[in-house]
C-alpha cells in the first residue's frame, strides 16, 4: 500500500477567536478521486486555502507525497505538483484567454522568466496552450479578453489554468458552479479524463457529479470531517444524512 | 541630562503632531482602502489658511476657521473627485490624490511664493512654560502636545462611545451592511474624510506657527506620515500612535547626538581609519536625523512587513 | 499595421532631420525631450505594465546621472570607456539600485509599495547634500565630454544624435521586453499577482526583475542628461522629478507602449515653450493630469481612439463638426483657466501687494502684453465668459457625441 499523496493531521485554523477548521484528519491516496462535501460555511474553501498555501494553519500538519508542506509558500507547493482552482474566478481579466493559459503553461518551460528571447519563439509553448484551449472548448474565444467571458467560460478557463502545470494532485473548488446541464456533463467528462492517474480533491454541490465522479467522499461539517467513505457508504451514513443530505438522497 | 529631557519632550510632542495627521489618514485608509496622497496637503492648507486669516480674526479664531476650511476642502475632494474615480480601482485613486496634492502645492507656490511665509506664534503664547535646568521650555510646544492629546481623546471617545462613532466603525468594516440598515454610507464616508482632513488642517494651523510654513510642508510631513503608516501597520490606529511616538522620539533625540559611526569605530581602535575613509562613516547622527525614519521603515519591512501592529494578510 | 509602420518611419525620419531644422537652443530642448521620453517609458514598465506605482523614480535617474558623471571624470579620455558608451555606467548604477530598492519595495504591494518608493527617493534626497564627495553639494559635480571615435562631441548636433541613438536603442529593447516571457509575466503581475503564485511563480522575484529593468533604463536616461549637460546636481533627486515622470506618463497614457514617451515629449516641449511666459506652468500640468485621471483615464493617446469611435458611431459628417466643437470648447476652457490663474498669480505676488499697499487703489496688472485694471469688470468678465461658454459647449458636444 503506497503512502498517501496528501495527508492532513490534526489541522486547525482560527481567525482571531473564531475557529473554522477544528481538527481535520484526511488521507488521500495517489490517483484517488475524493469529493469534499458539506454545508455552506463548513470550511471547505478554507481547507483548500490551507492545503495550497494561501493560509497557514494554526495547528496541525500537511504532508504532500511524504513531505511536510505545512506553512510553505504557494509557489513552492505548486512546484511540487499540487495545483488548485478557485471558487471565485481568479484569472487575468485584461489579458486574452490565450494569454491567460499561456502564462500558466509558461511555467513548465526551462526558463519561464527569460528576458532575452521572444515568448512566441519558445518551443512547444503555443502547441501546449492550443491543446489546453481545445480541451476546455475555449479555442473560438482565444482572442477575447478573459474579463469579457461568460461566467461558465471563465470557470472553464480557471480549470485550464489549473491543469497547465501537469499536477499530481488537483484541487478543484466548485468548478461547475454556474454551468448549464450540458456544460456540466462536458466538464465532468473532461475532469474524469484529465484526472486519470492523478489525485483529485473536489468541492462540489452538484450531488450527481459528486456521486458519479468520486471514488470516495469526505463530509466536512463545522470544520471537522464527520465521515469518509464510498458514495454508497456516505449515502447510508446516519450522521451525514442528518447534517447535510436531508431527504434529497432518499429520492 | 537636561538635553535628554528636552529631547524626550520635543520628541513626544513631535510624535503627537505626526499622529494628529496620521490618525485621519489611517481612518480614511481603513475606510477607503486607498492612501490619500493629498492628506498632507490638508496639513499645509490648514497652516496657510490660518496664516491668511490670522490678521483678520486673531490667532485662535484663525486656527478654528482653518480647521473647518480644511475639513470643507476634504469633503469637497471626496464628493467631487474621489467618488468619481472610485470604480477605476485603487491605483487610479492613488494617482488622483497624488495629482491633487501636486496642484495644491503648486497653487500655494503661485499665490504665496516659493519660500516660507512669516506665520509665527502670537506674542501671548510665545513664552516659557517651565525651566529644565538652565533652559526654558517653550509654552507653545506644550500647547501643541496638549491639543494633540485632547484630539486623540476626543476621537477615541467619539468612535467608541457615541452612536455616530459606532456607525462610522461599522461602515469602515462592512459598508454594505451598514447601508442595508438604512444609514447613508456615502455621507459617512464624506464625513470621515472631512473630519480626517480637518484634523490634519488643525495640526497644520498649530504647527505651522511654530515650525516653518512653506510650500514644502506637505511633502516633509507627508513622507513622515507614510513612514508611520507603514511602520505602524496600515489601518491600525494604535500602530499609528506607537509609530508616531517612536519616530518623533528617534528624530528628536538623534538631533542632539553629535557622534558618527567613526566614533563607534574609535571604541575598537579603528577611529583613525574610519576618519580617513570619510563619507558615510564620518556623518554625524545629528545630520542624519532626518533619514532615520526611513531606516526604521526599511528595517520594519525586513523584519515585520505587516507593520508593528498590523494584520498579516 | 501599415499605417503605424509608416507613422513610425516618418517619425524616425523627422527625428533624424531635426538638427537641420532647429536652432541650437531648440535642439537642446529636443535632447531634453528625448531624455524625458526615455525616462517615462522606463517608468511605465513598472507602473503601467507591472502595475506597481512608484513615486520615487528620480532615485534611479539620479544615481544613473551621478554614476555617469563620476565615470566621465574617472575613466573618460583614458580610452577605457569612450564618451558614446558612458551611459552604460548609468545603466549599471540604475540596475543595481533598482535591484536593491526593488527587493525592499516589492515586499509590499499597492499603496504601501508606492510609499516605500517615495521614502527611498526622499532618503537619497536627504542624504545627498551630506555626502559632498559623492554628490558635490550645492554646485554639484561637473565633467567634460571627451572626444572619441573621431568626433569631439562639442556641438549640440553630435550630442543630439548620441542621445537619439541611445533613446532609440533603449526604446527598442524595452519594446522587445514586452514580447519576452518576462514581459508577459510583468502583465500578469499587474492583472493578478496572487494567481501567479498558484501557478508556481516567485512573484517577489518577478517584481524585483521588473523594478531592476525599469531602474536600468531610468539610469540610462539620467546618464544621457549628464552627457548632455556635463554636470550633475543633487536636485535631480527632488520629489518634483519623480512627480514629473508620473504626470508625463499618465497624461500620455500607459496602455500604449509609446504613450508615456509621447506624453513626456509633449509636456517637455510645452514646458520649454511657455516657461518664460508663465510661472504657473507646473500648476497647469497638474491640472491637466487631474483632468486626464478623471475624464480620460486612457491618457491623451486615448483621445485618438475615442475620436475614431465617435466617427464610426455617428459617421464622419456628423462626428467631425462635433469633435471640432469639442476642441473649441476645450480651448475656451483652457483659455479661461489660464486667464484666471495668471490674474490671481499677479494679484497675489509680493511685488504687486507691495505696490497695492503703497497706492490708494489697486494698480493695473500686466498680462499677455496688455494692461488690465485689477478691479475692472472687463478684466473679470473675460475668464467668466470664457469658462462659461467653454463649459456649455463642452456639455453640448459630449452629450451629442454619446
Amino acid at each position: 500500500m503506497n503512502a498517501p499523496i496528501l495527508e492532513l493531521r490534526g489541522l486547525r485554523k482560527s481567525f482571531g477567536e473564531t475557529e473554522i477548521i477544528r481538527g481535520v484528519d484526511l488521507a488521500l491516496d495517489a490517483g484517488e478521486r475524493r469529493a469534499l462535501i458539506g454545508p455552506n460555511g463548513a470550511g471547505k474553501s478554507t481547507l483548500f486555502h490551507l492545503i495550497s498555501g494561501n493560509l497557514a494553519p494554526t495547528e496541525g500538519s500537511i504532508a504532500f507525497d511524504g513531505r511536510d508542506i505545512t506553512g510553505w509558500a504557494p509557489q513552492r507547493i505548486n512546484r511540487l505538483g499540487l495545483a488548485r482552482s478557485f471558487q471565485i474566478t481568479n484569472i487575468f481579466p485584461k489579458l486574452t484567454v490565450f494569454e491567460n493559459i499561456r502564462l500558466a503553461v509558461l511555467r513548465q518551460q526551462p526558463q519561464p522568466t527569460a528576458f532575452w528571447r521572444r515568448v512566441d519563439r519558445l518551443p512547444g509553448l503555443r502547441e501546449a496552450t492550443d491543446q489546453l484551449l481545445e480541451r476546455v472548448r475555449l479555442h473560438p474565444r482565444a482572442a477575447t479578453l478573459a474579463g469579457e467571458l461568460s461566467y461558465s467560460e471563465q470557470r472553464s478557463l480557471e480549470i485550464a489554468m489549473t491543469l497547465a502545470s501537469d499536477p499530481r494532485l488537483i484541487l478543484l473548488d466548485e468548478p461547475m458552479a454556474g454551468m448549464s446541464a450540458e456544460e456540466t456533463d462536458y466538464t465532468l467528462a473532461l475532469i474524469r479524463e484529465v484526472t486519470a492517474g492523478r489525485a483529485l480533491l473536489i468541492v462540489e454541490h452538484d450531488m450527481d457529479v459528486v456521486f458519479s465522479l468520486a471514488d470516495r467522499i469526505s463530509v466536512l461539517v463545522y470544520g471537522q470531517v464527520i465521515a469518509t467513505g464510498t458514495p454508497d457508504e456516505i449515502r447510508r451514513h446516519q450522521g451525514v444524512r442528518e447534517a447535510y443530505l436531508g431527504e434529497e438522497v432518499a429520492a | 541630562m537636561d538635553a535628554l529631557l528636552f529631547g524626550l519632550l520635543n520628541g513626544l510632542i513631535y510624535g503627537l503632531l505626526i499622529f494628529m495627521v496620521s490618525a485621519g489618514l489611517t481612518l480614511i485608509f481603513g475606510m477607503m482602502g486607498v492612501l490619500n496622497f493629498a492628506h498632507a496637503s490638508f496639513y499645509m492648507l490648514g497652516a496657510y489658511f490660518a496664516y491668511t486669516l490670522q490678521g483678520l480674526l486673531g490667532f485662535g479664531p484663525a486656527v478654528v476657521a482653518a480647521t473647518l476650511l480644511a475639513g470643507g476642502v476634504g469633503a469637497v475632494v471626496e464628493r467631487f473627485f474621489l467618488r468619481r474615480v472610485h470604480h477605476h480601482g485603487h491605483a487610479h485613486e492613488l494617482l488622483l490624490t497624488f495629482g491633487l496634492s501636486f496642484i495644491v502645492a503648486e497653487a500655494i507656490k503661485l499665490l504665496f511664493g516659493n519660500f516660507p511665509v512669516d506665520y509665527h506664534v502670537p506674542a501671548q503664547l510665545d513664552g516659557p512654560a517651565f525651566t529644565i535646568g538652565s533652559q526654558q521650555y517653550p509654552l507653545y510646544r506644550l500647547l501643541m502636545g496638549g491639543v494633540a492629546l485632547v484630539m486623540f481623546a476626543a476621537l477615541y471617545l467619539l468612535l467608541t462611545r457615541t452612536r455616530v462613532g459606532i456607525i462610522v466603525r461599522s461602515a469602515i468594516y462592512k459598508p454594505r451592511m451598514v447601508e442595508a440598515l438604512g444609514h447613508n454610507v456615502q455621507l459617512v464616508f464624506m464625513g470621515v474624510f472631512g473630519v480626517g482632513a480637518a484634523l490634519a488642517g488643525l495640526a497644520g494651523a498649530i504647527a505651522g506657527a511654530f515650525y516653518t510654513t512653506s510650500p514644502n510642508m506637505a511633502l516633509e510631513i507627508g513622507v513622515m506620515v507614510f513612514v508611520v503608516v507603514v511602520v505602524g501597520g496600515l489601518g491600525s490606529l494604535g500602530g499609528a500612535m506607537l509609530a508616531s511616538l517612536l519616530i518623533g522620539l528617534m528624530t528628536s533625540l538623534a538631533v542632539g547626538i553629535d557622534r558618527s559611526l567613526a566614533d563607534l569605530f574609535a571604541l575598537v581602535g579603528a577611529g583613525a581609519w574610519a576618519e580617513g575613509v570619510g563619507g558615510l562613516l564620518t556623518l554625524k547622527l545629528s545630520s542624519l536625523s532626518a533619514t532615520l525614519p526611513f531606516a526604521l521603515m526599511l528595517l520594519v519591512l525586513l523584519v515585520r512587513p505587516q507593520g508593528l501592529l498590523g494584520d498579516k494578510t | 499595421m501599415r499605417t503605424s509602420l509608416t507613422l513610425l518611419l516618418g517619425g524616425l525620419a523627422l527625428l533624424a532631420a531635426l538638427p537641420a531644422l532647429l536652432s541650437a537652443g531648440l535642439l537642446n530642448a529636443a535632447v531634453q525631450m528625448l531624455i524625458a521620453a526615455l525616462f517615462a517609458s522606463a517608468y511605465s514598465l513598472l507602473a503601467g505594465r507591472a502595475g506597481m506605482l512608484s513615486f520615487g523614480h528620480a532615485a534611479y535617474f539620479g544615481v544613473g546621472a551621478f554614476a555617469t558623471v563620476h565615470g566621465m571624470n574617472a575613466i573618460n579620455g583614458t580610452g577605457l570607456l569612450p564618451t558614446p558608451l558612458m551611459p552604460l555606467v548609468g545603466a549599471a548604477a540604475g540596475l543595481v539600485l533598482g535591484i536593491v530598492a526593488g527587493w525592499f519595495a516589492t515586499q509590499r504591494s499597492g499603496t504601501a509599495f508606492a510609499m516605500i518608493t517615495l521614502a527611498i527617493a526622499e532618503l537619497l534626497h536627504a542624504l545627498a547634500p551630506q555626502l559632498k564627495g559623492l554628490f558635490g553639494g550645492e554646485s554639484g559635480i561637473s565633467s567634460m565630454r571627451m572626444p572619441a571615435w573621431g568626433l569631439n562631441f562639442g556641438s549640440t548636433t553630435q550630442v543630439y544624435y548620441l542621445t537619439l541613438a541611445w533613446v532609440l536603442l533603449s526604446l527598442a529593447l524595452l519594446h522587445f521586453h514586452t514580447r519576452t516571457p518576462a514581459g508577459r509575466l510583468t502583465l500578469g503581475l499587474r492583472e493578478n499577482s496572487h494567481r501567479l503564485r498558484f501557478l508556481g511563480y516567485d512573484v517577489h522575484r518577478l517584481g524585483v526583475s521588473a523594478f531592476a529593468i525599469s531602474g536600468l533604463f531610468s539610469g540610462v536616461a539620467g546618464a544621457l542628461q549628464v552627457v548632455a549637460n556635463e554636470s550633475a546636481n543633487y536636485v535631480v533627486f527632488d520629489a518634483g522629478v519623480s512627480a514629473g515622470v508620473v504626470l508625463n506618463s499618465y497624461i500620455g497614457g500607459v496602455s500604449v507602449f509609446l504613450g508615456p514617451a509621447l506624453g513626456a515629449a509633449l509636456m517637455s516641449f510645452f514646458g520649454y515653450a511657455v516657461s518664460d511666459a508663465t510661472q504657473a506652468w507646473l500648476l497647469y500640468q497638474g491640472v491637466l493630469f487631474v483632468l486626464v485621471m478623471m475624464f480620460m483615464p486612457q491618457g491623451l493617446v486615448g483621445l485618438g481612439g475615442a475620436a475614431a469611435r465617435g466617427v464610426s458611431k455617428l459617421g464622419a459628417a456628423r462626428a467631425v463638426p462635433l469633435l471640432l466643437l469639442w476642441l473649441v470648447a476645450v480651448l475656451l476652457l483652457a483659455a479661461g483657466t489660464v486667464f484666471l490663474v495668471e490674474l490671481l498669480q499677479r494679484l497675489c505676488s509680493q511685488d504687486y501687494r507691495a505696490l497695492a499697499r503703497a497706492a490708494a487703489t489697486w494698480p493695473p496688472v500686466t498680462m499677455f502684453g496688455r494692461s488690465w485694471t485689477a478691479t475692472g469688470l472687463a478684466t473679470w468678465a473675460w475668464p467668466v465668459v470664457l469658462l462659461a461658454s467653454g463649459g456649455a459647449l463642452l456639455a453640448f458636444a459630449r452629450r451629442a457625441l454619446k
